[in-house]
């Protein structure tokens, strides 16, 4: 009897750190900072606490009946917390609110355990000996929970199994106590249906824990997907690893939050800042509005045209607090005119000029996308661009995929159009290249707008040096009736892939 | 091909006998075009309404398909604009004709033009008016966009056409000797196109074989060589390689340049953007729905009746199938030796993609009685294709043509769409899901046959010479039909008229009767 009673007890204390650590590991992930996410989840969490056991003083009758729900409900809310944070973060608004109110609610309900099952065995032992034991027990199923949680749970069961695991066990104790405390109880059997209804539930959790949230039992050392969608065009994946958020268009990254400045500084300023009095802006893809958030530096744009193929991607931008965030609202801009249209056909049925253009597809994995790469396309583009008018073209990298890049370039030539070629390096994707191109001579910027991160006027003319592991190849220019630079592109990513 | 054509006779029967229509959607269409019953009255002579009104012209044309209008276009670009052309259907494009649905411009017969090089000096003086070549350089958007051809062989799908995967070595040295063989005769030039322009005396003998017995002559047995010849006669010619002229099946391989150098144009209409360019000029002088059933001479000219209509002219360009002339014309002895191949052609209107679809241009299966299909929308610089239309080509190559003829007629349309249903399920089973339209074209006389001795034929010789004022112009004097053919002898016919009499006054009246 006593060596059950403080198993209970160690249990319950290891349940109640676990819905703690879920919260707060939860809450790092979805929302990132984890210092922050972690000292208010533990902060809100001891509160609540503090707010259980002063309210335990006014439960007078029944305390083990009332024990026994607490455990039962705490086994229900704990073990669905994580399930339930996931869809919230997926699917509702106000995320941060639900989280700390389950926080609070968990919090409140762990604060009445102890209190109460201190008076309910205060009959049974010295008052001295029960606080001890309790206490002792209660630490050591701390101690259990918070080694189990990093070493087992989470690398074996993910986040939602793992709360649901220890809501079951939550949920045992409280049948377990129904024996346990069988003399004090008069409402046995209701107590026990209701345990095994939740048993049940939570076991049902369990087994369909992937589809509940596919992204939460993943190995969590894996970057958790909080968004994924297919669209009409694409798959659209967003995932998050603390602080850094990734976009993926049908499994290819388009960008990591903590570098695409590098990529988007790169991609517009050396072209834009050395167009004299731009005015007017093309953006071909470039949904996720970050391209569009460098163009809005500049004062004196009065217009920008988005073409993206896919709304929803484009809503996504202008809507999700995340993305709006990152890309500060660029495409809700009044400068800014949004188009949902296939780029190679709108441009041959637009008759507007620009002085300035974006390029910016996915790169050329399939005949369709390679469409958007040849002679017939740039020139069909060049014909939009005003006297003083540039062009810039996403080519992939000059170094994994050198052939292509180069092919890139020199369709852009055969094009009727002089080339600039450059390359960064951006940590999430390794080295990547652009190619500037225009009916006019072009030189490198004099000035560069204010704030930018990554580059300077002083650093530009390196950009378009090439070391010799990835300088210029002959390659042939790629044509709507001979795609070579699909197959290149296929070949130059097969020899580093294996 | 044996196998495949007994395949034909088993799976074609069973196709229009079995007819299942478990869990089909509602498929719709009908049959499209249909031209016989005019074509019966013909030949089967039939009584027309006496002349009511008299109309006279210097020139004019009969039949409205590439020959037709390429004489119409070089007698308008030569600033000659005295006459009329007069189509038996209700628009104009003969074998070039094309459609046009919700979703795309779709091609019913001819669908594309290999580049022409430069012994074709009129196709090249047209393309260049239509803005498809400049300065040497053929426009890429008409040419055919990558990925072009494959080939369902073997359980999948290889690039390209002619089998090159699951080869033995013999079969490859017999692809590589063909091509020795092949590389040969184009050095030569006798093959050439136009084919006029090379036809010599020394390459006689190769029109007195057959193509297949030519091949085995030369110690190629190959099946997959075999198969592959036989597909190119059957696409080309609507014909199988052992009734074809073995001069016939060497031209098509050697009259043209090596195939990667100028490339294919077609348009997602197929060669109906030559017709509506054509047509773009010379529409005014076009009349449709005006049937010629009697061709006759009138002094030194002719009288053309159509309809109630006589017209009165100098001179006639018939430009319609030659197989016709003895039904029109006095004094036409009946044309044996033309010989046409029976066709059916199908659009389809496709809800969305088969999910194994991962659609080239055009599309062939080893195993397929048929030709294959070729994508509507492949022409389109669009990257995401929703819905599209497949052009499903069958030459009744195998049989006698005058049977496969009586089954064009018999079977109704539920029957062919079956059997069509059927064919692309062996690569496509989902294929039912996808369609939701089946358009067919039923063509009794589509393409000239180059069977053994066509070339060569006396008659079909004395025919195709330019004398006198009815000057032949089809492309089945060529004896085969292709676009080049047809667009030389058209444009050769209107060069003879302004030539032999461009200074008469007869041709330069100061009004049009327009």
């Amino acid at each position: 009897m006593d060596i059950l009673l403080f198993v209970s007890v160690l249990l319950i204390a290891a349940c109640g750190l676990i819905y703690e650590l879920v919260a707060g590991t939860l809450a790092s992930y979805l929302l990132g900072d984890s210092v922050l996410q972690f000292s208010t989840i533990i902060g809100c969490y001891l509160f609540a606490m503090g707010i259980g056991s002063a309210m335990s003083r006014y439960i007078d009758r029944g305390l083990a009946y009332r024990f026994v729900w607490i455990e039962l409900v705490l086994g229900v809310v704990g073990g669905f917390s994580s399930a339930g944070l996931f869809l919230a973060f997926a699917y509702a608004r106000g995320f941060e609110l639900i989280l700390y109110a389950t926080v609070l609610l968990i919090g409140v309900l762990v604060g009445l355990e102890i209190p109460l099952l201190m008076r309910i065995v205060r009959d049974r032992y010295d008052f001295r000996d029960a606080v001890a034991h309790v206490l002792t027990f209660d630490y050591l199923g701390a101690l259990a929970a918070s080694l189990l949680f990093p070493i087992l749970l989470v690398p074996y069961l993910g986040l939602v199994r793992s709360a649901m695991l220890f809501g079951m066990i939550n949920v045992a104790v409280a049948l377990w106590s129904t024996f346990l405390f069988a003399g004090e109880l008069p409402g046995r059997r209701g107590l026990r249906a209701g345990c095994a209804v939740a048993l049940c539930a939570l076991g049902v959790g369990m087994a369909e824990a992937n589809r509940i949230a596919y992204a939460a039992d993943e190995n969590i050392y894996a970057d958790e997907i909080i968004l994924s969608r297919d669209t009409a065009y694409q798959h659209i994946v967003l995932t998050r690893f603390k602080d850094d958020l990734r976009l993926f268009l049908s499994s290819h990254l388009q960008f990591s939050s903590r570098d695409e400045y590098r990529y988007h500084e790169a991609l517009v300023h050396p072209g834009l800042s050395a167009v004299p009095a731009p005015r007017r802006v093309l953006v071909l893809g470039g949904g996720d509005g970050l391209a569009v958030r460098e163009i809005l530096k500049y004062p004196q744009i009065e217009s920008i045209t988005l073409v993206d193929l896919d709304p929803e991607m484009t809503h996504l931008f202008s809507t999700h607090p995340m993305l709006t965030t990152l890309n500060k609202g660029s495409l809700q801009s009044p400068r800014v005119h949004v188009t949902n249209a296939d780029a190679f056909p709108w441009i041959d049925d637009n008759q507007e000029s620009f002085d300035f253009i974006v390029i910016d597809f996915p790169d050329p994995t399939n005949y369709s996308l390679g469409k958007l790469y040849t002679t017939a396309f740039y020139r069909a583009v060049a014909r939009h661009l005003s006297a003083q008018g540039v062009i810039v073209v996403q080519s992939t990298s000059p170094m994994f995929a050198r052939d292509s890049f180069w092919c890139i370039a020199e369709t852009l030539k055969q094009s009727g159009l002089r080339t600039y070629p450059y390359h960064l390096y951006v940590p999430s994707f390794g080295e990547w290249g652009f190619v500037i191109a225009s009916t006019r001579d072009y030189t490198a910027p004099t000035t560069l707008p204010a704030g930018l991160s990554f580059l300077n006027v002083a650093g530009l003319p390196a950009l378009f040096q090439f070391p010799p592991d990835m300088a210029a190849v002959p390659m042939p220019a790629n044509r709507l009736n001979d795609q070579v630079l699909v197959r290149a592109y296929y070949r130059d990513w097969k020899d580093i892939s294996h | 091909m044996k196998v495949s054509r007994r395949r034909f006779a088993k799976t074609g029967s069973a196709a229009l006998v079995g007819l299942s229509f478990k869990g089909e959607r509602t498929m719709a269409g009908s049959f499209v075009n249909d031209s016989f019953d005019s074509g019966h009255r013909l030949r089967d002579r039939a009584a027309f309404s006496p002349v009511q009104r008299v109309e006279t012209f210097p020139v004019v044309i009969v039949g409205g398909g590439i020959a037709g209008l390429s004489a119409a276009w070089q007698l308008n670009r030569r600033g000659f604009k005295d006459f009329v052309l007069l189509e038996m259907e209700r628009e104009a494009g003969g074998n070039a004709r094309s459609g046009e649905n919700e979703v795309t411009k779709y091609p019913w017969a001819a669908h594309y033009v290999p580049a022409p090089g430069p012994g074709a000096t009129y196709a090249r003086e047209l393309f260049e008016e239509l803005g498809a070549l400049r300065n040497g350089r053929w426009d890429e958007r008409y040419l055919c966009f990558t990925p072009q051809e494959r080939l369902f062989l073997h359980g999948r799908w290889q690039e390209g056409v002619e089998p090159a995967t699951g080869l033995s070595t013999a079969d490859h040295d017999q692809f590589r000797k063909l091509d020795d063989l092949l590389a040969g005769f184009r050095a030569r030039g006798q093959f050439t196109i136009p084919m006029e322009r090379g036809l010599g005396t020394d390459a006689a003998g190769l029109d007195r074989i057959s193509f297949s017995a030519w091949l085995r002559a030369q110690g190629l047995d190959s099946r997959p060589l075999h198969w592959y010849m036989n597909y190119c006669c059957r696409d080309d010619y609507g014909a199988l390689a052992s009734q074809t002229s073995a001069w016939a099946g060497i031209h098509y391989f050697a009259s043209r340049e090596h195939e990667d150098d100028g490339g294919t144009l077609t348009w997602p209409e197929g060669n109906g953007w030559i017709v509506r360019q054509l047509l773009q000029r010379v529409a005014p002088f076009v009349r449709t729905d005006r049937m010629v059933h009697r061709i006759a001479q009138r002094g030194r000219g002719y009288s053309v009746l159509s309809g109630t209509t006589e017209y009165q002219c100098e001179f006639v360009i018939f430009a319609a199938p030659t197989f016709l002339a003895p039904y029109l014309v006095e004094g036409i002895p009946p044309l044996p030796s033309f010989e046409y191949s029976p066709w059916l052609t199908a659009n389809l209107t496709m809800e969305r993609l088969p999910a194994s679809a991962d659609v080239t241009w055009d599309n062939v299966v080893m195993e397929s009685p048929a030709l294959g299909y070729v994508d509507a929308m492949h022409q389109s610089v669009r990257t995401h294709i929703g819905r599209t239309v497949w052009t499903f080509y069958w030459a009744l190559a195998d049989g006698s043509a005058a049977q496969n003829r009586q089954l064009l007629l018999d079977q109704d349309w539920r029957s062919w769409k079956e059997a069509i249903l059927r064919d692309l399920e062996r690569v496509h089973p989902d294929i039912r899901a996808c369609v939701s339209r089946v358009d067919i074209m039923r063509m009794g006389h589509a393409m000239a046959r180059p069977t053994v001795g066509a070339i060569y034929d006396p008659a079909r010789r004395r025919m195709a010479a330019l004398q006198g004022r009815l000057l032949f112009a089809n492309s089945d004097l060529s004896g085969f039909s292709i676009f080049e053919e047809a667009q030389y002898r058209g444009v050769r016919a209107a060069e003879h008229v302004l030539g032999v009499v461009g200074g008469s006054a007869v041709l330069r009246r100061p009004t049009g009767l327009r």
